[in-house]
């Protein structure tokens, strides 16, 4: 792994974490995109070196970049990019029924609490 | 054949489940069926005296976890009394509860699952299965006693109980842990024959007995527990869960029996409850107290017996457990039908009841007689062997279990005395008991239950055909006992003489004075004193929760993150920077300082706008970085997701304000360090990481598998779709689950209700 | 969403779409091969879905039944196996000649894929109906009802 992209995973968790304790839904799933990011570029990064596109007609063994780490990203994508939608949604729930995107704190936790 | 009876009941517990929706009567009479099933199977393979047969399934093998039974002689004797009382309890209980009752599953469910949970505990051969089933049983009790939901005083009363059999659960759990630690396994078998228990685990243990069998310090949960329909108060609070101590005592007795600690803890307790439960019950007025605390005097007797360890005392042990079961669920049924049918249980308001409730006083006084060791009934055969295997002691282990067995002996004539006499006074106004209607349902057990204490004095051969082996099965020594009609003009004899003359003086003396007042309602120290330890405790928990479950999110999610940092900070040792090299090429540098500044604007960006095109940057960046490590796929999807989830983002919250809100200030140095510290620590871990390569990866099996039986050039996508195939089936899962989540919001929003 | 009036919009995605849609088929098929793929080739539909919703032109209002299809598939090509007493999930690769694409070799990968591309366009329709703006939906009062 490259200090370039251990600067990037490093920013991109700093800022997701930093965002995702905002009071702003929106922010939150700002933050949780750009962890999303993080992650699925350290699995990428810990696969190994940069190599040729795993095509298998294309390349031969000893240039190819390894596909295993590469599959796995891609279900991180889908699965990231999912929930990102999903945060969407209640976003626009949240707005409709408070007017803004605020989370408040959980009203029942604070009632147990009593 | 130990799995058909666990089967049976899962179907018992079923079929209750489906006939409680229509009448809570049905539903007993079908729970009744599984227990009755169990009860002649433990009768015939004991009378049959086949080998014992058992059925073990495994759990987690690596942890040694396994559900073992294994029905031998003792087993099965507790089987008969569990199952037994139990069919006959579930009979009861469905003339206890009024004809009218609206269906009901929750308590037909949740009673004959205590009998499941007490059938396991009795039939476990290890350890960890004994704790299981233990626990189950403090469960379901909870459940029961706290029956009444609209009942404060049944609510405290359970949360009593949980409160303290749960805290002994917990010293359980240790005292076994010590023990198989010690011993190596964790059968009962093997443990019992060790000698090697050290004071620690003796002392664990007996905690733990002592809270389940309601043993001084922590008794005072069992007379709360009368709170209880009285089925359940007959059952599990005199018949068989506070037998749970007893029995693990017994099971476990074999490692102990050269402890000191064991015997002389033991025998001190067991022998001030019997004493302690003994007086009070003697002060009560609520029939139901005056057998609480009997039966509390009782369970002290036992704890006192196997205590001492003795073969002879082991076996006198059992066949008091055996009596105790049938007198004491007799006189509970005979109070829960008094109860029901004259609408109290106050001494006071009882005397003439042998007059109005003839049937009912005579199954009194047939299992009174019994529980104060009278012959002809098997109560007096039990208590013969208890006073003889005190009489085999010597020196002052002797003289404290004289004490006890003799003193508790001598309180229980007095209180049955004294119970007895109050209920055929004849009433000083001429006031006649109005009592309803005969219920069969509910006598009939209760006859069964007190005959069977006669029949058993009458048939002792066959008692001591099971009481014997179960207790040889403890203690190899117990072999040459049995239980004896008539001893004979023995010492023992003369004791238990001098034992009713002065239990049934005092009870007189008692009963002629009855003036309550004189005596008033005794308040235990103890009860007061783990009262206010339950509410402190409870105390504690609500503020521990108020602190960790505060319900802000922000606060949670900053936890879980200084968590990661933690988590993280092991792997930092093992950075090394010298193997670190700048970039493969400089424009993975660039576009990795691009990330970087496309997040940090995403900080400091005000518009919602703004901040969905920082998000788009990153993502072009991301698919520039994929397509330098040899990730064409990636780049792509990254690419087209970015594209979506930016529109998304602007459709989405386009209808908010332009600015976001302003960021209270208050959290946001903590916010930053953790922020900060998170990133160092992820950035630490991948560097450790890197360090140490793992070594290349299979490029050309990967290659070959591809082509040949995944049938494809593109090899990560042969992974998603052939190799990794169920993955892929997972994930579009997701995606439907996401999409039908979106469309469910999104139609709650639109229904037309909502503006109101 | 931001309904553009501009003709010029009008006419570019209305001749973009049938030029985006072959993209979308193409990546569906090359996806064995070459990069690209089932979920790839869904995006690229849906980007289309987006476009033609921002300039106003019709598109497809349920998502529910894109879903519904597209799991059937998946879960019908997931399990057939087990009726021939293969495992979950096992590839079937057949060969085909079909004109103007050439010979190809795939599997029954590709049906699964079928399925996905249309989970995907379901998602991205019911986020398009999910997201946009109550004012334009009729019986929607809009924001104002907020407390």
């Amino acid at each position: 792994m490259t200090i370039g992209l251990l600067i990037a995973v490093g920013a991109l968790t700093s800022v997701g974490v930093f965002l995702i304790t905002a009071r702003s839904l929106s922010r939150i799933i700002l933050g949780f995109a750009l962890l999303g990011h993080a992650v699925v570029l350290a699995l990428v990064a810990a696969g190994g070196e940069a190599g040729e596109p795993p095509l298998a007609n294309r390349v031969s063994a000893e240039t190819i970049a390894n596909p295993v780490p590469q599959a796995l990203a891609l279900t991180a994508i889908v699965i990231s990019f999912g929930l990102t939608l999903f945060l969407l949604a209640l976003a626009r729930r949240q707005q409709e029924l408070t007017g803004d995107d605020l989370v408040e704190d959980d009203l029942e936790d604070l009632r147990v609490a009593q | 054949m130990i799995e058909l009876v666990f089967a049976i009941h899962v179907v018992g517990l079923v079929g209750a489940a489906i006939a409680g929706r229509r009448s809570i009567q049905g539903a007993l009479r079908v729970a009744a069926i599984a227990p009755a099933a169990t009860t002649i199977w433990a009768a015939e393979s004991l009378l049959s005296g086949r080998e014992p047969v058992s059925a073990s399934m495994t759990w987690v093998e690596q942890l040694d976890l396994e559900l073992i039974f294994l029905a031998d002689s003792f087993a099965l004797m507790m089987t008969l009394l569990v199952s037994g009382i139990g069919a006959l309890v579930f009979v009861y209980a469905s003339g206890y509860f009024a004809v009218d009752a609206r269906g009901s599953i929750r308590f037909p469910v949740t009673l004959l699952g205590f009998s499941v949970s007490m059938l396991g505990l009795v039939l476990a051969e290890s350890v960890w299965t004994v704790f299981i089933f233990w626990e189950f049983t403090s469960i379901t009790s909870f459940l029961l006693v706290g029956h009444k939901l609209s009942d404060p005083s049944a609510q405290q009363a359970a949360w009593r109980a949980l409160m303290i059999t749960g805290a002994g659960g917990l010293s359980l759990l240790a005292g076994l842990l010590v023990l198989t630690d010690d011993v190596g396994s964790v059968l009962l078998a093997d443990i019992a024959g060790s000698q090697t228990a050290s004071p620690l685990a003796a002392v664990l243990v007996l905690i733990a007995v002592g809270t389940k069998s309601a043993q001084l310090p922590f008794h005072s949960w069992l007379p709360g527990a009368m709170a209880a329909p009285t089925p359940v108060s007959a059952y599990l609070h005199s018949a068989t869960m506070v037998k749970a101590g007893v029995v693990v005592m017994a099971v476990l007795g074999g490692a102990f029996v050269d402890s000191q600690t064991w015997q002389w803890l033991g025998l001190i307790v067991g022998a001030a409850t019997t004493l302690w439960g003994g007086f009070v019950a003697l002060r009560q007025r609520d029939l139901k107290l005056i057998l609480a605390y009997g039966t509390i005097s009782q369970l002290g007797l036992l704890v006192t017996l196997l205590a001492v360890g003795t073969s002879k005392a082991v076996f006198a042990a059992l066949s008091i457990v055996v009596a105790h079961a049938l007198f004491k669920s007799a006189l509970f049924l005979v109070v829960g039908e008094i109860d029901i049918r004259t609408g109290t249980r106050n001494l006071d308001e009882l005397a003439g009841l042998h007059r109005s409730m003839p049937v009912a006083f005579v199954v009194a006084v047939l299992a009174g007689v019994s529980m104060a060791g009278i012959p002809p009934l098997l109560g007096f055969a039990a208590k013969e062997a208890a006073v003889e295997a005190v009489l085999k002691l010597s020196g002052i282990e002797q003289v404290v279990a004289f004490i006890g067995i003799v003193g508790g002996s001598v309180l229980t004539v007095a209180y049955t005395f004294r119970m007895l006499a109050g209920l055929s006074r004849s009433p000083e106004d001429g006031r006649t008991i109005t009592a309803l209607a005969f219920r069969p349902a509910m006598a009939i057990p209760s006859i069964i239950v007190a005959g069977l204490g006669l029949v058993g004095f009458v048939l002792l051969g066959t008692i001591n055909g099971i009481v014997t082996p179960a207790a040889t099965e403890l203690n190899a020594g117990s072999a040459v006992y049995e239980l004896l009609r008539w001893p004979g003009a023995t010492t023992a004899l003369m004791v238990s003489a001098a034992v009713v003359l002065v239990g049934s003086t005092i009870g007189a003396a008692i009963h002629r004075s009855e003036t309550a007042t004189v005596l008033g309602e005794p308040e235990p120290v103890a009860a007061r004193v783990s009262d206010a330890s339950i509410d402190g405790v409870l105390r504690l928990s609500r503020r521990v929760t108020a602190r960790v479950q505060h319900g802000s999110l922000p606060v949670y999610l900053l936890t879980m993150s200084a968590t990661v940092v933690i988590a993280a900070a092991a792997f930092l040792p093992a950075v090394s920077v010298t193997h670190l090299e700048w970039a493969e090429t400089p424009v993975q540098l660039v576009l990795g300082l691009a990330i970087a500044a496309a997040a940090a604007a995403g900080v400091q960006v005000r518009t919602r706008l703004g901040a969905a095109l920082t998000l788009g940057a990153v993502g072009v960046a991301m698919s520039g970085l994929f397509i330098l490590q040899g990730a064409p796929d990636l780049a792509l999807t990254q690419l087209l997701v970015e594209t979506i989830v930016v529109v998304g983002f602007v459709t989405g919250l386009g209808h908010l304000a332009r600015t976001f809100p302003p960021v209270t200030q208050g959290w946001l140095s903590v916010r930053l360090g953790v922020a900060v510290m998170c990133g160092l620590g992820v950035v630490g871990a991948l560097a450790a990481s890197s360090a140490q390569p793992s070594g290349s990866f299979p490029a050309a099996d990967l290659l070959r598998e591809s082509v040949e039986t995944g049938g494809g050039n593109n090899i990560v996508n042969v992974i998603l779709t052939d190799m990794r195939a169920l993955d892929t089936l997972g994930e579009v899962v997701v995606l439907a689950v996401v999409a039908v989540g979106v469309i469910a919001l999104a139609r709650t929003s639109r229904s037309p209700g909502r503006a109101q | 969403m931001i309904r553009s009036q501009s003709p010029i919009v009008h006419i570019s995605v209305r001749a973009a779409t049938p030029l985006a849609a072959v993209a979308g088929i193409y990546l569906f098929f090359a996806g064995h091969n070459q990069p690209g793929g089932g979920f790839a080739a869904g995006l690229v539909l849906g980007a289309v879905v987006i476009l033609r919703s921002v300039a106003g032109l019709r598109t497809p209002d349920d998502a529910t039944v894109l879903v519904a299809t597209g799991m059937a598939i998946i879960v019908a090509v997931a399990a057939a196996p087990l009726v021939w007493g293969d495992l979950l999930l096992d590839q079937k690769v057949v060969s085909l000649e079909l004109p103007l694409f050439g010979k190809i070799k795939s599997g029954s990968a590709l049906l699964f894929d079928a399925g996905v591309v249309a989970v995907v366009i379901g998602l991205i329709v019911s986020l398009l109906n999910g997201l946009a703006p109550a004012e334009f939906s009729p019986e929607s009062p809009g924001d104002e009802t907020s407390t």
